[in-house]
């Protein structure tokens, strides 16, 4: 059973069953300052706020609704009212002797269910607040608290459960399936370029090991047979893990218990094929969650490396090689996918490799640190029933961005921001316009023909392919599968 | 009257001061404290440290922040300028604490403490005259957003007169008195209200990127007190 008469989304039909929800919620948010580290800020955005509104002018949900419950610090005073009410002593002095103050009740929590699910956590509104209130941070928190009393959308909370209970990615990709695709992608390199590019699976002692969103396996080709082409053409020592091949974590969207196992789950399997490195694919989410591996496993952990500052690299050391005088000719622009761009860590590279193998390369405006949300983040984009709300008010916004440009492509390496953009696109009458990945637009340039570099361990690669490894966290439906294809062999 | 002006220049004064120095030092350790916990419970110790710096100067002086809302920014800051220098480096007052304490530091002629001193009450005005007119800051304002300013502009209002008896239509007394009580009462509500930003906001950028450097174990540790350990997802 499935309710949504409560919330504007889906949730499980046992979140509609809960009881005594107020304390549950309060004994959990007592849990998690104690725990976690969100009573610095607490305590200091409660002194601090100002309510100036300059939030509000950054925030592109406001700007198209103009309902004051959109404006980020609206929205985090929610959350901050329970703190103040529930964990500072003027709080529970003022309600003991004054009976004073709200009660957190049902009612209460309702609407905060579906204000916190309004907001992306793009973080914009962080950079124009003079008192350096986070708002994303309370959305992040306050969204954890609620998954404590069972309000998470279905959609995100499915996904997780595939990931660490059921078949162990998102997708629900059984390690079989994963195979084939990758050997369809191997023929695909072989029939359209006639080039034998590798997909290196369980590779022992590989530099780095390849977490994508596992959605691009099903949805995004060329992003991966791009990925796969620098990686080949650049000597990249590098392999796809059968035990966790899914660098999504939507434990960032909902639940830090959820991120933690997630991101623990990567750093195991790296360990299990005693590599040096992740490398994650074209998602932002996937990049920021990797980022929180020293937080989860400290800092021996294995360093983190995004495709596109890989790919940048290579190619500003000369090591990638680019097809002479071919360039993507249609007007081009670029997307910056929040989780990766808005404390200015990953901006240069994307653009770099674009004005370097495009001739007609425009920007958005405002770009890097200060773009807008494609509209589909926080995991609001696997929320289909919202379709509306946010190819409408939410995205509206970038709808008018990519519109100004008049761009062909726009690219952006996010799997989530991807699958927004073109829902954006479809709803907003940008029929003409194609969502790309960073790696799709590569594919088309390198020189796949020219002496590539032998990868070191393409033998060790070859020899592991033919022994399947099946991993204990797989389920019980990827061992059939996988029994029924080791019959037909 | 006599006896309450010099109840309120002297220990109602002083209360009224050490109250704020007080109560700000407290919020001040209290952050610092809890910023250096954080920390060493961090699992992630790498810190941003100059994005961090430059935000935290961006914001103490917020020149380049300028380019949006330009007229409710250059209004905020002008008004900011106007309240720190007024006070601070007004002759009078400085002869004031070399009488008391006997510490004494360049000051700002009276002619431009008259200007900044205008510019004060008018900015002061102006934040909230924006405040009620702009919907967004209307739906979020309390109480403090509104009494605040006006307030402030008590102090400088009567400073003001005092400095220029001629268009005082007030006993000098009872002008003296409302100065110092308003002033004495603000030195009070520093540390009760958003005005303590004073003294924390040097430190909330670091506050908000600490936030997200939880303890490594914080999740597993959550679910065990809430006896979630091994409960399905």
């Amino acid at each position: 059973m499935t309710g949504k008469s409560k919330y504007s989304y889906y949730v499980e039909g046992t979140a509609l069953e809960v009881e005594d929800r107020p304390r549950k919620f309060l004994q959990a948010f007592a849990a998690v300052l104690e725990h976690s580290s969100y009573s610095l800020p607490l305590e200091v955005y409660t002194r601090l706020g100002a309510k100036c509104s300059r939030c509000a002018a950054a925030c592109q949900l406001y700007e198209a609704t103009q309902d004051p419950q959109d404006i980020p610090c609206h929205r985090s005073e929610r959350l901050l009212r329970i703190y103040r009410r529930y964990f500072t002593k003027t709080g529970t002095l003022a309600a003991r002797f004054l009976g004073k103050g709200f009660t957190l009740t049902d009612e209460y929590l309702d609407e905060m269910a579906d204000a916190f699910y309004r907001c992306t956590a793009c973080r914009r509104c962080k950079l124009t607040c003079p008192m350096g209130i986070d708002h994303g941070l309370i959305t992040h928190l306050a969204r954890w608290l609620l998954a404590e009393i069972e309000i998470v959308p279905k959609a995100l909370q499915v996904a997780v459960r595939a990931q660490l209970e059921g078949v162990g990615n998102t997708s629900a990709i059984p390690v079989p399936a994963l195979i084939d695709t990758c050997e369809f992608l191997e023929e695909e390199f072989r029939d359209i370029y006639e080039v034998d590019v590798k997909f290196p699976i369980d590779v022992e002692g590989a530099e780095y090991v390849f977490f994508p969103a596992v959605s691009d396996f099903l949805m995004e080709a060329d992003t991966l047979m791009g990925n796969a082409a620098v990686m080949q053409l650049t000597g990249g020592s590098w392999t796809i893990g059968t035990g966790n091949f899914d660098g999504i974590n939507y434990g960032l969207f909902y639940s830090d218990r959820m991120m933690e196992r997630i991101v623990r789950n990567v750093v195991s399997e790296v360990e299990r094929l005693k590599a040096k490195k992740v490398l994650v694919g074209e998602c932002g989410h996937a990049t920021r969650s990797a980022w929180f591996i020293p937080t989860f496993c400290g800092k021996e952990a294995p360093e983190v490396v995004n495709c596109l500052q890989y790919a940048w690299q290579q190619i500003e050391s000369g090591n990638l090689p680019l097809k002479e005088g071919v360039k993507i000719e249609e007007r081009t622009t670029y997307h910056d996918p929040c989780n990766i761009a808005r404390v200015g860590r990953i901006t240069e590279e994307p653009r770099e490799i674009l004005k370097r193998i495009c001739s007609d390369y425009v920007e958005m405006t405002p770009n890097r640190t200060e773009n807008y949300c494609c509209g589909g983040g926080g995991g609001t984009v696997s929320i289909d029933e919202i379709r509306a709300f946010r190819t409408g008010p939410l995205g509206q916004r970038k709808a008018e961005q990519i519109r100004a440009t008049g761009a062909k492509y726009v690219v952006s390496p996010c799997a989530n921001c991807k699958k927004q953009l073109r829902e954006l696109c479809e709803d907003n009458g940008l029929d003409d316009v194609e969502v790309v990945g960073v790696h799709d637009l590569l594919l088309r340039v390198v020189d796949l023909k020219r002496d590539v570099p032998e990868v070191e361990n393409r033998e060790a690669a070859e020899e592991a392919e033919q022994k399947l490894y099946v991993p204990a966290s797989v389920g019980a439906a990827a061992k059939q599968d996988l029994k029924i294809s080791d019959d037909e062999e | 009257m006599e006896s309450l002006l010099h109840f309120a220049r002297g220990p109602g004064f002083l209360f009224a001061f050490a109250f704020m120095v007080l109560g700000l030092l407290r919020h001040l350790f209290l952050m610092i404290w809890q910023i250096a916990r954080t920390y060493i419970r961090a699992g992630d110790k790498s810190l941003p440290y100059s994005a961090i710096a430059i935000s935290s100067l961006e914001w103490m002086f917020p020149i380049r922040k300028l380019r949006d809302q330009p007229v409710f920014s250059l209004t905020s800051i002008i008004f900011h300028l106007a309240v720190i220098i007024v006070p601070v480096f007004l002759l009078g007052h400085i002869e004031l604490w070399q009488r008391g304490i006997g510490l004494a530091w360049p000051g700002i002629s009276n002619s431009l403490a008259d200007v900044l001193t205008v510019v004060a009450i008018v900015t002061g005005l102006a934040l909230l005259l924006q405040r009620i007119t702009a919907r967004a800051t209307r739906s979020l304002s309390r109480f403090q957003d509104y009494a605040l300013p006006l307030l402030i502009t008590i102090p400088f209002a009567t400073g003001y007169l005092m400095m220029h008896p001629a268009i005082n239509p007030f006993p000098y007394t009872l002008t003296f008195l409302t100065h110092l009580v308003s002033a004495n009462l603000l030195f009070i509500l520093v540390p009760l209200t958003k005005l303590s930003h004073m003294a924390l906001l040097p430190g909330s950028q670091l506050v908000s990127e600490l936030g997200w450097h939880w303890p490594r174990d914080a999740g597993s540790r959550v679910a065990a007190s809430l006896g979630k350990e091994g409960a399905p997802v």
